[in-house]
């Protein structure tokens, strides 16, 4: 097959593939139903205060895996949905943080600062305008360079390195986003060394299942469901739990302003923004392939950009960056939007999560199973069909058509998720919790499980609760078998040399990388305390 | 709290410390590398102690890195609400898990019957008693510590909120297991 072959192949394993039902006569493809309910739940979630894209992605992808079940016919429309909410949640993130100046997600936190004077001063419509626009234009520029770019990532790796190389860039990948992460290196390292240590419990190739303490319970080591769900949802749902607790401003009641004055967004009001939306999008792109690096460090750089460019060719009697520009809100949400399709490049070039939405992504091709993200993903091989490869380009096809629902139906959605934000956190987080516990059965039905999720979660709250990021930890555990295993391929491959890693110039340079990192991030925590 | 970072980082070192002389070396099947027929491998003790020496790395950092300066507060008050939280789900769990067998004795100690509960788990009420009671503790639980007292309203939302995640968990897919059945 040619590549362009593939590229039909893949568009036709969505749009003829499995059928949903049928809409007066006209069958609907399940994978494009799946991507269109994502984006609903996922604007849905994003406006709701104290939810975010994973948590939905968490609860969902359990319960749907059980239902689809473990076939390579389920991994679209799983997918597709996944990405769904991924996209619609940072949608979603603007529409509190636009009208109550309280972030639906975290990322949306800047959108306050233009977001909420603008609602007060009764243009609170055009600001989701503005929000929408820049929001999928830079979500559409972040998916054409993964478009471009993950193809050559992996074509890249695939043709260059070899085993000891391949375990010498995902050592460089863990001390990247141990160091990054969290602001502190060495909390940093101590989360992807317990990442580590848990996935390796109960594991190995001897009959013995090692650390397991001679017990059953731990000979079977720890599910990636419970590690990840419980460390990443429970952990989150505890804090926020606690953090509910002390606050007592929530029952207060928010203001409410009508908007009034011409609502309608320009065609020179949008020329003006598309500067703004360009640089925040390309920010926000190059960001998001850096595994580690999120949506709010995006959001806060984009911001930043725009406001030094606001300064330097602000006209007189526009309101500056603060004050409701709508140059603030495009110059947010095309940073924090370019951030998730291009997060998808370390993804499926390389396999390696960058930031929690595509952990999930990650978890759902495991345990679907048919499709490992990696290089070998994109060999464009001619004599035998790749499948994997077909469906690459499916996945593409469904992140196009969430772009299409985004564009068209997005404004209506995020301004209909208004009603969100009245949801009272203190009922809805058991809810969420409740939703996890009974999602994690549905894939794993044993109540062990259950309580090893409840275990990571004190861990997870444990950890956010003493500023030490537990996305490191989750990274670490979905890697640390892959590293494992590719080291033990180097080792062998070389002959049983033990500086296997020092073996090319490629690998050195990649555990230089690793050192450096560590160092500098080091070196800049000292300077920041001092 | 000031001397949090350092609490962390010696937890971290004394970790690591057990990890790589007590538990890999007593705790594992084969050594760093093991030698079969003439062919090195690595052995299964090799990753973990990489971790566990990773572990010993990042406490040393932190020590060095800002053991004099934190931003984090950590109270009695804050960990005695979570300590409350997490008793609360662990006491949702164990209604789950021993709810319904316990119902069903006590029913059976009335009937004068002996049912097994492996055999009722598909049946009515026997299939919902564990997550309902199970359920209803945990939202109804957190709601109460959140708010400070036990409100009737708190009480319904749990009944509905549980009867609502059955109803959408249950009836819809025919292959999912509520907690406890899949145990049974």
């Amino acid at each position: 097959m040619q590549p362009l072959d593939y590229i039909i192949a893949g568009i036709q394993e969505v749009i003829f593939g499995p059928v949903a039902f049928d809409l007066l006569g006209v069958p609907l493809p399940l994978t494009l139903v799946m991507v269109f309910a994502g984006v609903v739940i996922g604007i849905l979630v994003g406006a709701t205060p104290g939810l975010a894209g994973p948590m939905a992605m968490a609860i969902s992808l359990p319960i749907m895996i059980s239902y689809f079940g473990y076939n390579v016919e389920a991994l679209l429309p799983v997918l597709g949905f996944l990405i769904g909410v991924m996209k619609g949640a940072t949608l979603g993130g603007a529409v509190p943080a636009i009208l109550f100046n309280t972030p639906g997600t975290p990322d949306a936190y800047m959108t306050t600062l233009d977001g909420y004077p603008l609602t007060k001063q009764g243009q609170s419509y055009k600001a989701m305008k503005v929000a929408h626009l820049s929001s999928v234009s830079g979500d559409t520029v972040s998916d054409i360079a993964l478009f471009v770019c993950a193809p050559f990532v992996a074509l890249t790796v695939e043709s260059y390195l070899d085993f000891p190389e391949k375990t010498a860039l995902l050592i460089l990948s863990l001390s990247f986003i141990a160091a990054i992460i969290g602001g502190s290196p060495g909390k940093g390292l101590i989360s992807v060394a317990l990442g580590l240590i848990a996935v390796f419990i109960g594991g190995g190739e001897d009959f013995y299942p090692r650390l397991s303490l001679g017990t059953d319970t731990l000979a079977g080591g720890f599910s990636i469901i419970s590690a990840v769900l419980g460390v990443l949802i429970v952990g989150a749902i505890l804090k926020e739990y606690e953090t509910l607790w002390h606050r007592s401003e929530l029952s207060v009641k928010r203001k409410q302003f009508v908007d009034h004055g011409d609502q309608r967004l320009s065609l020179a009001e949008i020329l003006r923004l598309a500067p703004y939306i360009g640089q925040s999008s390309l920010v926000g792109t190059m960001i998001g392939a850096l595994p580690g690096i999120g949506t709010t460090l995006a959001a806060a750089v984009g911001y930043q950009l725009g406001r030094a460019r606001h300064a330097r060719r602000r006209q007189e009697g526009f309101p500056a960056f603060g004050e409701g520009a709508i140059e603030g809100v495009a110059a947010t949400e095309a940073a924090n939007s370019s951030v998730s399709g291009s997060n998808l490049i370390p993804v499926l070039g390389l396999g390696i999560p960058g930031n929690t939405a595509a952990v999930f992504i990650i978890l759902a091709t495991d345990s679907i199973g048919g499709f490992t993200p990696g290089p070998s993903v994109f060999r464009f091989s001619e004599n035998v069909v790749n499948t994997e490869l077909v469906l690459v380009f499916g996945l593409f096809t469904a992140m196009l058509f969430a772009n299409i629902v985004n564009w068209t139906l997005g404004a209506v959605l995020m301004r209909a998720a208004t009603v969100m934000v009245r949801v009272p956190k203190r009922t809805l987080l058991p809810v969420v919790l409740l939703l996890t516990l009974t999602a994690v059965y549905a894939q794993e039905p044993s109540i062990e499980t259950l309580w090893f999720t409840l275990s990571f979660g004190v861990l997870g709250y444990l950890m956010r609760k003493v500023d030490m990021s537990p996305l490191p930890f989750v990274i670490a555990f979905i890697l640390g078998g892959t590293l494992e295993t590719s080291a033990r391929q180097a080792f062998s491959a070389t002959g049983g040399d033990p500086y296997f890693l020092f073996s090319s110039w490629t690998s050195i340079l990649f555990l230089a990388g690793a050192i450096a990192t560590v160092v500098l991030a080091l070196k800049r925590a000292r300077t920041t305390n001092t | 709290m000031n001397r949090l970072n350092i609490y962390i980082g010696v937890g971290a070192l004394l970790l690591a410390l057990v990890g790589l002389f007590i538990w890999v070396p007593h705790d594992t099947g084969t050594g760093l590398i093991v030698r079969v027929r003439r062919q090195v491998s690595i052995g299964d003790a090799f990753a973990p102690s990489i971790a566990f020496a990773l572990l010993a790395i990042g406490g040393a950092i932190l020590l060095i890195e800002h053991r004099k300066r934190t931003n984090v507060e950590l109270t009695l008050m804050q960990l005695s609400h979570s300590v409350a939280l997490v008793g609360v789900i662990v006491l949702g769990l164990l209604f789950m898990q021993h709810a319904g067998p316990a119902l069903l004795r006590i029913t059976d100690l009335f009937a004068n019957s002996n049912s097994e509960y492996r055999l009722l788990r598909e049946t009515f009420p026997w299939k919902y008693s564990g997550f309902f009671l199970g359920g209803l503790t945990i939202v109804a639980g957190m709601a109460t510590l959140s708010a400070g007292r036990l409100q009737a309203r708190t009480v319904v939302i749990g009944c509905l909120v549980t009867t609502g995640l059955i109803i959408l968990v249950d009836l819809p897919f025919e292959d999912l297991l509520l907690p406890p059945n899949g145990d049974y």
